[in-house]
């Protein structure tokens, strides 16, 4: 049974079809690839996945429930977070506010809780900073937790971004090119823990334009162009696809 | 005797002179609320500050009809006049201006950051036209008067009233600094802080921006309607054109920008500052003839506004980094 199953989904700008009736399926605990040249609508489909556009047509469902059409916080609050592949991050919060703010059901998210809960609120403040340290520390950001997020370097803001998605507690983590402009080692030890985590039970959606890191670390690789689906399977098999050598990988 | 004449005579004037630098910093905390820490641009301060005001003047006032002479209105009186104490108006006060920023965030802040500013300062406008021209309710030009004091003396003590409206200011004041404190500083408050930084990343964090953008911005609107409830009691009458833009909505604006956005204290700070320029100026009129002071003052705030923004864009007090432990 897929986690994710996107289906027929289209999405136009202006005369421009971004996406055009791409479907495909990511399994549950797989880290799953998602390739294809400059403009394939790669992204586009991750922030219609997210909720961030809405698809002209089609249908997503996550974990067996439609989602197109939510408002972006609902899918987070489901279970599923989008990361940027330009850092979005939240420049004048330190980086440990900016994962304590990402944190799932927080009684003091809500301005009534202030005053109705305080007790509440102070628990999961206290417990939700903990659990922020504990992330830091996975992701090797931990020194850096009390600097501004605006101070980072290009790579760092890039663990920052899984960081702060790790915190929502996501089934599923769609990630927009996690490892670009991150040094070789730090990318391959970002990538042991995504695997890692995926044997946590977890799912990750992996937009890659870095083909050893696909190849080595994807079970299913997804190729797009022009807005479609062209293959679906696993590293090996895609590789020696004609389809995809011809319009992606090259001779 | 003499002596604690002169004394009591200068107090009394820095006591309403604090009393008016209160209320602006009211104004600016509500102000700082909505764009200091949210970023929503409010650009009809002036219009919330006055439903707040007119709002405490008509509850807290005695009945006052019309006075007609020949069949002919002379003064129109205004509604209400339900001579109600300071705190009801005051409660009413921030419920109604909260209501209206509401109203107006509800649509607008669904569309682009730019409508809310174009919204508000139309809103602003409106209403101020409104309370002018609609004057068997808010008495027009007339303004209100007869605006019961928050302590009356017999026979009259200018020195003991100023000293009472100065202690109920401090005292608003000072709830309103720590309950901004209290609100700004928490889980709630660090959702505004990130969606002023990127809203929409906030959002694909699992926030609701636009129930906390609504939230803020109400809240802000109802710290002026008090800061208008407590401006009442600073004035002998009501007088429409105290809530013009350049009285009651650019003035805050550069008492935020001075003091530091995103940082009550020097809010307050920027508003004392601000506003003393215009006590100073009202010092020196015996000097200087009146029109050139104002003027001048306009001018040194003016030159005061672009220094600082080349030189300490953040404010005299910036806004602090959180250490969380």
């Amino acid at each position: 049974m897929a986690i994710l199953e996107v289906q027929d989904v289209e999405k136009s700008f202006g005369g421009i079809r971004a996406v055009d009736r791409c479907s495909l399926t990511v399994e549950p605990q797989s880290i799953t690839g998602l390739i294809g040249p400059n403009g394939a609508g790669k992204s586009t489909l991750f922030n219609i996945i997210a909720g961030l556009y809405r698809p002209d047509g089609g249908e997503i469902r996550f974990a067996n429930q439609r989602i197109d059409g939510l408002p972006p916080y609902t899918m987070v609050q489901l279970g599923l977070t989008k990361t940027w592949q330009i850092p979005h991050e939240l420049k004048k919060l330190t980086v440990l506010e900016n994962l304590v703010l990402a944190a799932k059901g927080h009684h003091g998210d809500r301005l009534t809780n202030l005053f109705l809960r305080p007790l509440a609120v102070r628990e999961d403040e206290k417990r939700f900073r903990k659990q922020a340290q504990n992330v830091l520390a996975m992701t090797q950001l931990g020194p850096l937790a009390q600097e501004e997020a605006a101070s980072l370097s290009g790579g760092q803001k890039k663990l920052l971004e899984l960081a702060r998605a790790l915190m929502t507690e996501p089934a599923l983590v769609l990630l927009d090119e996690p490892v670009a402009g991150v040094n070789p080692i730090l990318a391959s030890s970002l990538m042991d823990l995504i695997e890692q985590l995926r044997q946590q039970g977890r799912t990750f959606f992996l937009i890659e334009h870095d083909m050893n890191v696909v190849m080595k670390r994807c079970d299913t690789v997804i190729v797009m162009h022009q807005g479609r689906k062209i293959a679906q399977g696993p590293p090996e098999a895609v590789r020696k696809d004609p389809v995809v050598i011809d319009s992606y990988l090259g001779g | 005797m003499i002596g604690t004449a002169i004394d009591t005579g200068i107090l009394t004037n820095v006591a309403y002179f604090a009393s008016f630098a209160i209320v602006y910093s009211v104004l600016a905390i509500g102000f700082n609320l909505q764009w200091g820490y949210t970023g929503l641009f409010n650009a009809g301060i002036g219009g919330f500050f006055l439903i707040g005001a007119y709002t405490a003047a008509i509850i807290t006032t005695p009945y006052d009809p019309p006075t007609v002479l020949g069949g002919v209105v002379i003064v129109p009186g205004h509604w209400g006049g339900l001579s109600l104490p300071f705190v009801v108006g005051a409660i009413l006060a921030m419920v109604f201006s909260g209501l209206a920023a509401a109203l107006i965030a509800i649509p607008t802040l669904r569309l682009r950051a730019d409508y809310l500013a174009i919204a508000t300062l139309a809103f602003a406008e409106i209403i101020r036209r409104v309370t002018i021209n609609f004057d068997t309710f808010t008495g027009g030009t007339n303004g209100i008067t007869r605006i019961p004091r928050l302590a009356s003396f017999e026979p009259p003590d200018p020195f003991a009233s100023g000293m009472v409206l100065l202690g109920v200011g401090a005292v608003v004041l000072l709830a309103v600094f720590l309950f901004m404190n209290f609100t700004v500083e928490s889980p709630w408050g660090r959702i505004l802080r990130a969606i002023r930084e990127d809203e929409v990343a906030t959002m694909a964090l699992g926030k609701n921006t636009l129930l906390s953008k609504i939230q803020s911005f109400a809240l802000g609107g109802a710290i002026m309607g008090l800061a208008g409830a407590l401006f009442i009691e600073t004035k002998p009458y009501l007088d429409p054109q105290d809530f013009s833009p350049a009285l009651a909505t650019f003035p805050i604006w550069v008492m935020v920008i001075v003091g530091g956005a995103a940082n009550n204290r020097g809010v307050i700070v920027g508003a004392f500052l601000i506003y003393g320029m215009e006590y100073v100026s009202v010092l020196l009129k015996d000097y200087v003839p009146s029109n050139t002071i104002y003027y001048v003052r306009l001018m040194i705030i003016g030159a005061l506004l672009i220094i600082l923004i080349i030189y300490r864009p953040q404010g005299l007090l910036p806004e602090r980094r959180r250490v969380l432990k």
